[in-house]
């Protein structure tokens, strides 16, 4: 009795130097796993985390029953924004990365600045395989050194969305190419976009696009250069080009051609049902979320929505994804080989059935699937979407994205373009996005 | 409990239980060594009381000095840095955040929302629940059920409620602007205007929070001993007097507790303005209108990537959660001793003066040859003052 206290105290130092026995034993007991191939006898669990809509889910069941001893635990996060929040606060600690992490576009200057945290992929064949990607895909995923650390998935060409219901019933044009004419045809410019709106407007009261933020984003996206300067530099005050784009826009929403909807939100799918717009900007990984959107709301087919193969001022791309392997995995070789397989032309192309996320596969851009029908061609009314993404990826180049570019987009822009269809002035917004950028310290 | 008892029984070793031989006897009795054995078994016996204690509490320290106090120094650490998220540990700066920061006007907005959403949420939240709590102290049918239910809010996690609301204050499709709109009210803009999101957010505050409070009220109440509304009942004052002139001085304590925790509480509110409008692209709003503190420096971190000025906002808010601390325990500490009297004497005095008043209500129900129930209601009540 009289020694229990002292057996406790011994107990407890032992049950702490286990856990640090623990503790520290877990990154070394997980090396040997690395050198066998997975096998039903050598199993191997990998983690991945990709966000929005990328349609790989059956492709994991695939993937799995093809190499047995493979188990994949993936993450899908709703939006881009909070899974750039969810990497870097794991990049940060260090700590609880998967083996494979999805990278978009628009987080790329946060990644090179860190692209040493990823693995060199040309380590595991990706310099064999560069061809089978459209060129400027591939340059995206190169740092400065040299080093390749993404394998491309999909790419954003821009087309426009449209409710051809809505435009019948205000006797407007709304089969797709005469719709494609009405709004300025292949070189269709925003003037000609907002003009064909104000028409629209003036028949029915109704708006003509869903709200300024993603018009905004396309509008600076399709520039040469957008927020930064390729050397780096912001590229904002001063901007002729970019302020002009600004009034335009401005002007539209002062017509009342902007829905106002929340972004991503859309009431819950009830805006692409109810007629409060006709047309919003669609990349082609766009396409997937507006059926979602519409069959949440409780719509279908017969909802109208169609898909046009325009884009006002010339070819855009919006966002783009890459499959990245944190240097933290512990098992990056079959990481790599999942990740290759994950976007491969087939699987590229059985992705884009799902999800409508347009492949850089330069093969799957040209198999039966993304140009045949599908599911989703079947929700916009029949439309070849993918003859016409793979047109209106055409012409489309790489902007450089600089450190603060998505703070930018979300935090500056974003609230001035909430605030210009509020129905505030473009001038007193942009000045308002102006203070914001200093009051954010952004340089 | 056993190692208890022996432990108590070691330190007094002198006491013996009766009927055994003395201590005296048997070492007189017994070889040296039997008794060198004792009195290192009675040196052990006094090691235990003395130090076992302090080993028993120690987890919770061990504890808190791991996540408690080394992230408190750490983020000092970081907030004397020029730290970003991703790259890691810059120059020393000094205290250059924080002069950052409370230049910044976006710091001082999180500040001024912070304290909006607390009044809003503290005022009418101690109001509703004071008065549900009296409700409930009255002498209801199935007050188990009536008690259980206040707490139901309570249980439902913040992330579900927030959700819910947030689909309700929803400024095109919800329900709230919809059944305005019936009635002929313009919508209000919930999630786009300062006022109206700190009133919706301090409404989810209220629907979490108020049963809570309630309970905790309530069984203050239930401490207040019953003869004294009795006596003064029979003294002729009506229950709104009673209320006010017993009841609420005598759950003043626990009322001041209520205001200490749902200060902290509030002054590090998160979760509901996070999740308030999660399509927002600027956490807390699209102009900062209901961005709080905690998920300013959260945006600060984690968004714009700088840890060091993080850091700092965390410390300043520290700072201010313990200068508040400290105002409401010196504000507690004047009104408890102007009440329940600060000192022994005083408090000696008080019960005196109650025992005397319980007495004179005992002879006084007496004289007035009241039913027996009340009698012994007033010796029941008179017992456990004892």
């Amino acid at each position: 009795m009289k020694t229990s206290s002292k057996t406790k105290l011994a107990q407890s130092v032992a049950l702490l130097g286990t856990l640090a026995l623990l503790a520290t034993g877990c990154s070394n007991a997980d090396d040997a796993a690395k050198a066998d191939p997975a096998s039903a006898d050598n199993p191997v669990t990998l983690t991945v985390t990709t966000f929005g809509a990328m349609g790989l889910d059956d492709l994991y069941e695939k993937y799995e029953k093809e190499n047995p001893g493979v188990t994949i635990e993936a993450t899908n996060i709703d939006t881009g924004g909070n899974a750039l929040v969810d990497w870097k606060t794991k990049q940060a600690s260090g700590a609880g990365l998967p083996d494979i992490q999805a990278v978009e576009e628009g987080w790329l200057g946060q990644v090179m600045a860190v692209s040493d945290s990823f693995s060199d992929l040309r380590d595991y064949g990706i310099e064999d395989l560069k061809s089978q990607w459209v060129d400027w895909k591939v340059e995206q995923a190169t740092d400065k050194d040299g080093r390749i650390i993404g394998y491309g998935t999909d790419i954003g060409p821009e087309g426009i969305c449209f409710n051809s219901k809505l435009l019948e019933k205000a006797g407007m044009p709304s089969e797709r190419s005469e719709f494609a004419e009405f709004i300025g045809g292949q070189d269709s410019t925003w003037e000609d976009y907002f003009a064909a709106g104000k028409k629209y407007e003036e028949k029915t009261g109704k708006a003509w696009f869903d709200q300024s933020g993603f018009v905004w984003n396309a509008m600076v996206n399709q520039l040469d250069e957008g927020y930064y300067k390729k050397d780096g530099s912001l590229n904002i005050d001063g901007n002729a080009e970019l302020s002009n784009r600004w009034k335009m826009l401005a002007d539209a929403t002062e017509a009342g051609l902007s829905s106002g909807q929340t972004q991503w939100d859309w009431g819950k799918g009830q805006a692409f049902l109810d007629g409060s717009f006709a047309t919003m900007p669609c990349p082609g990984w766009m396409l997937g979320n507006v059926k979602g959107q519409v069959e949440g709301a409780g719509g279908d087919a017969t909802s109208g929505w169609d898909f046009a193969g325009v884009f006002p001022g010339g070819p855009a791309n919006w966002g783009g994804t890459f499959l990245t392997i944190p240097t933290t995995s512990k098992n990056p070789v079959e990481a790599a080989k999942l990740a290759t397989w994950l976007t491969n032309a087939q699987s590229q192309a059985a992705a884009f059935e799902a999800a409508g996320t347009f492949p850089s596969n330069l093969e799957a851009q040209s198999s039966e699937q993304v140009l045949g029908s599908n599911e989703l061609t079947k929700f916009f009314n029949d439309a070849p979407i993918g003859q016409l993404l793979a047109e209106r990826a055409e012409g489309v180049k790489a902007q450089f994205k600089g450190a603060d570019d998505s703070v930018i987009q979300e935090q500056v822009f974003g609230p001035a373009t909430i605030a210009l269809d509020g129905g505030k002035d473009g001038q007193a917004a942009w000045d308002e996005a102006m203070s914001t950028m200093k009051n954010l310290d952004i340089k | 409990m056993s190692i208890m008892t022996n432990n108590a029984s070691d330190a007094t070793g002198d006491t013996v239980p009766p009927g055994e031989p003395t201590p005296d006897a048997t070492y007189r009795a017994g070889d040296p060594v039997q008794e060198k054995k004792m009195r290192r078994r009675h040196r052990w016996g006094q090691f235990d009381f003395k130090y076992s204690p302090y080993l028993y509490v120690s987890p919770f320290f061990i504890l808190f000095a791991l996540v408690g106090l080394f992230p408190l120094i750490y983020t000092f650490v970081v907030s004397i840095n020029d730290w970003d998220l991703l790259g890691g540990a810059g120059e020393w700066v000094g205290l250059d955040n924080y002069v950052a920061e409370i230049s910044s006007p976006l710091f001082w907005n999180s500040l001024f929302n912070t304290f909006s959403i607390f009044l809003l949420s503290a005022i009418p939240q101690l109001l509703v629940a004071t008065f549900i709590a009296a409700i409930l102290d009255q002498n209801i049918r199935a007050k188990t059920f009536w008690r259980m239910s206040v707490l139901i809010p309570y249980v439902v996690t913040p992330v579900a409620v927030t959700l819910i609301f947030s689909s309700a204050f929803d400024e095109k499709y919800g329900l709230i602007n919809n059944l305005l709109q019936t009635i002929n009210i313009d919508p209000v803009a919930w999630k786009s205007e300062v006022i109206p999101s700190h009133l919706a957010i301090a409404t989810m505050v209220n629907w979490r929070w108020t049963g809570y409070n309630a309970l905790i009220l309530l069984a203050a109440m239930q401490a207040v001993p019953r003869e004294l509304h009795e006596s003064a009942a029979i003294d002729g004052a009506g229950s709104l007097r009673r209320f006010f002139a017993i009841t609420l001085p005598s759950i003043r304590p626990t009322m001041i507790f209520v205001v200490i925790t749902a200060t902290i509480g509030g002054l590090q509110i998160f979760t509901e303005p996070k999740l308030f409008n999660p399509s927002s692209s600027v956490p807390g709003g699209p102009e900062r209108e209901y961005q709080t503190t905690v998920l300013y420096l959260w945006d600060l971190a984690f968004n714009r990537g700088d840890f060091g000025r993080a850091s700092a906002v965390a410390w300043m808010l520290f700072l201010i959660i313990i200068l508040i601390g400290l105002i409401n325990f010196f504000l507690s500490g004047s009104i408890a001793s102007s009440s329940e009297g600060g000192s022994r004497k005083n408090r000696r005095q008080q019960r005196r003066a109650h025992k005397h008043a319980v007495q004179m209500a005992q002879s006084k129900i007496a004289s007035n040859r009241m039913s027996g129930s009340n009698v012994t209601a007033g010796e029941k009540g008179g017992e456990s003052h004892e």
